[in-house]
């Protein structure tokens, strides 16, 4: 298929597996799901500590249900990715482990306090979920696909990231200052989630006009802002002074010079020091377990194992 | 290997294609299976089949469902009722409620 006809048909969940897509489609979909699968793998080892420093059994179960969701979402974007044809698994949680693998700048930050959990479990998974509201549409079906599963799963991530922030504002002074204190750190990073304005996202362009993404950053950031300020203000936080936010019409904008595009840039290159550590924390984990997936591997090529040869195994 | 997962939620319907796990037997295809797609949806019997052994035919080789408009039987005409009556953490919840109501249901 040339790129002229994919621009003309880019209707969501319009091209598979099936249709012999141009490189540069499968390209961009590739960077593009490879970055969502990674983001979901990074989030939830940002998360696991708090199976264990959880201060109730309940959230506990919560913290250890998510961070199996959020593992199972990697996988399942990974196979999306994957039936693009240009990266096998293998080689993108290799690239990841090897530090060149991108993904969501706000878990290149560490979190270790419980107060901080809500500021990803409620407002970066909030943002996420605005955009994969979006992706449900996105033209590589497959991708579409792992949304309907993900944004089905994931109202329950947030509902408990709200439930965590509602108990700690409607608690002790010292809980509501904490909370407070937690909010101030990361709310910049929170405004930068959805990238620059469109006009220097590189990628955009290309990827709407091919159906793969369909909706700018501008558009989702103004969308998130709509619906999370006033929740903020609900729970009695206050929104620093910087950056400054106009609000207009019942719509906000963020004014971008006051947030740090440098430290941003640095971060998206993977060279933040705690984003470091949160890579190579992983592709410790990873090595430490290449024994399952070396024997699942020898499993598969001791030729028993095979579709064609199972039925003489049966 | 890849394995396509079908899921039957009650007995009697159809089995329908709910995604894929990588395995390298039928076996722990059928475990993993349970674990990636029998987990929270409600679930009567699930389906592996190696992806290599599954057949496709598509619009370019058959005119599926005839050649008369027969949108009538679809939901997409009747647009005076609005769908969209809530966004997206609405949504997931009402899927989830979904779910749990026809697990307890089943």
């Amino acid at each position: 298929m040339d790129l002229d006809t994919v621009k003309e048909r880019a209707g969501p969940r319009e091209f598979g597996p099936g249709d012999d897509m141009p490189e540069e489609y499968r390209k961009a979909a590739t960077r593009m799901i490879q970055f969502h699968a990674n983001s979901e793998i990074m989030g939830a080892y940002l998360e696991k500590p708090f199976i264990r420093q959880s201060p109730s059994l309940d959230r506990k179960l919560a913290f250890s249900a998510k961070t199996q969701d959020e593992i199972g979402h990697g996988q399942l974007l990974y196979r999306a990715a994957e039936s693009l044809g240009v990266k096998t698994r293998e080689q993108m949680l290799d690239e990841l482990a090897a530090g060149e693998g991108k993904f969501l700048n706000c878990f290149h930050y560490p979190m270790t306090e419980w107060q901080e959990t809500p500021m990803i479990a409620f407002f970066v998974d909030g943002a996420a979920m605005r955009r994969q509201a979006t992706l449900k549409r996105t033209s590589w079906e497959p991708y579409a696909h792992a949304m309907d599963k993900i944004c089905f799963e994931e109202g329950f991530h947030i509902k408990h990231g709200e439930d965590i922030m509602r108990e700690l504002a409607t608690g002790s002074k010292r809980g509501q200052e904490l909370l407070q204190e937690a909010f101030e750190e990361w709310w910049p990073r929170i405004l930068q989630f959805f990238g620059p304005t469109d006009d220097d996202s590189t990628h955009h362009d290309f990827s709407a006009d091919v159906g793969l993404k369909r909706m700018g950053n501008d558009e989702l950031r103004q969308a998130f802002l709509n619906a999370y300020i006033p929740k903020a203000e609900k729970y009695g936080l206050e929104i620093p002074e910087k950056p400054r936010i106009v609000e207009e019409d019942g719509t906000y904008e963020v004014i971008e010079e006051d947030l740090d595009w440098e430290e941003f840039f640095t971060v998206a290159k993977n060279e933040y020091p705690s984003g470091r550590e949160q890579i190579n924390g992983r592709k410790e984990a990873q090595e430490a377990v290449a024994w399952v997936r070396k024997s699942l591997d020898d499993w598969e090529h001791a030729g028993t194992a095979g579709a064609s040869t199972q039925r003489a195994a049966d | 290997m890849i394995w396509e997962v079908f899921r039957q939620e009650q007995a009697g319907e159809y089995h329908t294609h709910c995604g894929n796990v990588h395995a390298p037997d039928r076996e722990m295809a059928l475990t993993f299976a349970q674990i990636q797609h029998g987990r929270r949806k409600p679930t009567h019997s699930l389906w592996v089949v190696p992806q290599p052994e599954v057949s496709e035919v598509d619009d370019e080789a058959a005119t599926f469902g005839g050649t008369t408009d027969k949108s009538y039987r679809w939901v997409m005409p009747y647009n005076r009722v609005d769908p969209e009556f809530a966004e997206e953490i609405a949504e997931s919840e009402a899927e989830q409620r979904d779910a749990d109501e026809q697990r307890s249901e089943g």
